[in-house]
């Protein structure tokens, strides 16, 4: 479970990539999330699937995008499956299985390379409300603590002789019960502590708060932009008039 | 009896918890496990009931090598108080959370019932019996943490930080308790960073700094070394201090603070 979490949260790497700016990482991945969603034949979900991996291998996280991936198959096997239910050829099923993979991946990148801080910038600079943007990052950030909080009630619910592993499907859901509920209930009191402790450090006194960092766009980034954006329409044109 | 033959354990992001340690534990001992935060006191326990296994060495838990059983299965045999109560509470009333570990581990109705009854109690949880355990005070939580995982009579208990959030009057009942373990023979280990709190138990005591064990020894050899302390980052209990502050000194160590009040208006009475 640690090792499939790691594959979610955003950890500091040494990479070109990483030092971009959070516009442009947003620009790249939007790009591929956007290739994803137009691929309909092997080949393009191929080229697709390369371009994640490629951006994913410069990024150095390679490793970790691997792991969610990994995580993701089982419901990509599971949009595979249905597909050849309904009707679809095994062909078009493992297609539409391997787009999901590959939009999961493409939207990872984003998160994997930009931390909350450089999150809460781009959402500011998209003009969005203040109480979203933090609501939103604060979502991001808890990531990895519900993470560990999940670990720690595990431990304490298995040394109480409950066995997650055991069972069929449904009866291994039912287990998980007495971890989700204090996991929850831990959420709710949490959110309730952190909001008293934000109005207590006069959040909401004023419309528009000092903002200290700001966003600026160096050479490295329009060039990248300006390459990503060449790719991306060459791409689309391939996939729509030549593939 | 717990043993531990040169155990290593490095978790999953390469971060080695523990090293080189090499520590039996014999049954009926009291035995508190001191440090610093990141010391590798949690990794040790959770080593103990199979929660973690180690990279290298092993862990030998009644004869039984942890790599080989299930939690579930050392548990049994070892019942672990974590921290955080609110890390575990998720029944509908206190008396089915006191009952799950018991379900779990295939109690007869007759002996749940039984047990349930004498853990609620022992820890004064009985008039809160329907009542769901979230809406109980830190302290109550705590305690019904103690009740749940003592109900299925582990031989061996293990306390994570158990004082904390717990006032003067409950860490002495949580005294209390420990020593009517100690009494039935039970192996009891206190994860704490309260000297104060284990001073009067006179633990054998296990010093943890940077993953390995830096001391183990009776509760006054291990307080009186400043060196250990310092590098555990702990302080010396407040009535070894007073003790070494005296002229005149006490034939034995202060147990606690009431042995030190009558020895001090017995001799200032002269």
């Amino acid at each position: 479970m640690q090792w499939i979490s790691q594959g979610f949260v955003f950890r500091h790497t040494k990479s070109r990539f990483h030092d971009l700016d959070p516009r442009v990482k947003l620009l790249v991945s939007v790009e591929l999330f956007i290739l994803s969603l137009l691929v309909s034949s092997i080949p393009k979900v191929s080229i697709a699937l390369t371009g994640v991996l490629i951006v994913s291998f410069s990024a150095k996280i390679l490793g970790r995008i691997s792991r969610s991936l990994l995580y993701t198959l089982m419901f990509s096997i599971f949009i595979f499956v249905i597909n050849l239910l309904v009707g679809y050829s095994p062909l078009d099923s493992l297609v539409i299985a391997t787009r999901f993979l590959t939009i999961v991946g493409s939207t990872s990148i984003f998160f994997l390379t930009t931390p909350p801080d450089e999150l809460e910038l781009v959402m500011k600079w998209f003009r969005l409300p203040r109480d979203l943007v933090f609501a939103f990052v604060t979502a991001v950030r808890f990531v990895p603590v519900m993470m560990l909080d999940a670990l720690q009630i595990m431990d304490a619910q298995k040394s109480r002789g409950l066995e997650l592993q055991k069972g069929n499907p449904y009866s291994r859901l039912r287990r998980f019960i007495p971890v989700l509920i204090p996991l929850i209930v831990d959420a709710v009191i949490r959110s309730g502590e952190l909001a008293e402790a934000m109005e207590s450090r006069a959040y909401g006194a004023v419309r528009n708060p000092t903002s200290i960092f700001r966003l600026e766009l160096k050479q490295r980034d329009y060039l990248l932009s300006a390459v990503s954006i060449v790719l991306s329409v060459s791409s689309v044109y391939a996939f729509m008039f030549v593939l | 009896m717990i043993e531990f033959s040169s155990v290593e354990f490095q978790h999953p992001n390469g971060v080695i918890a523990l090293k080189g340690i090499d520590l039996t534990i014999r049954s009926g001992d009291v035995i508190s496990i001191v440090g610093e935060n990141g010391a590798g006191k949690t990794s040790l326990i959770k080593h103990i009931n199979g929660l973690l296994k180690p990279t290298k060495g092993s862990v030998s838990v009644f004869g039984v090598d942890t790599r080989k059983e299930s939690v579930s299965a050392l548990s049994r045999n070892i019942g672990i108080v974590f921290q955080n109560p609110s890390h575990q509470l998720f029944s509908e009333s206190v008396e089915d959370e006191i009952r799950f570990g018991m379900i779990n581990f295939g109690f007869e109705e007759e002996l749940v019932a039984k047990r349930l009854n004498w853990a609620l109690t022992l820890f004064d949880l009985e008039r809160y019996r329907t009542i769901s355990p979230m809406l109980l005070s830190g302290g109550e939580k705590k305690r019904l943490c103690f009740a749940s995982v003592l109900s299925w009579d582990p031989k061996v208990v293990i306390l994570d930080e158990p004082t904390s959030g717990q006032d003067f009057l409950q860490k002495e009942n949580l005294m209390n308790v420990i020593k009517i373990l100690s009494s039935q023979g039970k192996t009891v280990i206190i994860v704490t960073h309260d000297i104060e709190f284990i001073w009067p138990l006179q633990p054998r005591i296990v010093v943890m700094a940077g993953g390995q064990i830096v001391k183990d020894g009776s509760a006054e050899n291990v307080l009186n070394d400043e060196d250990v302390l310092k590098r555990a980052r702990l302080l010396k209990p407040h009535l070894l201090s007073l003790t070494e502050g005296l002229v005149v000194k006490p034939r034995e160590q202060f147990s606690d603070v009431y042995d030190a009040k009558k020895w001090l208006v017995k001799t200032l009475r002269g």
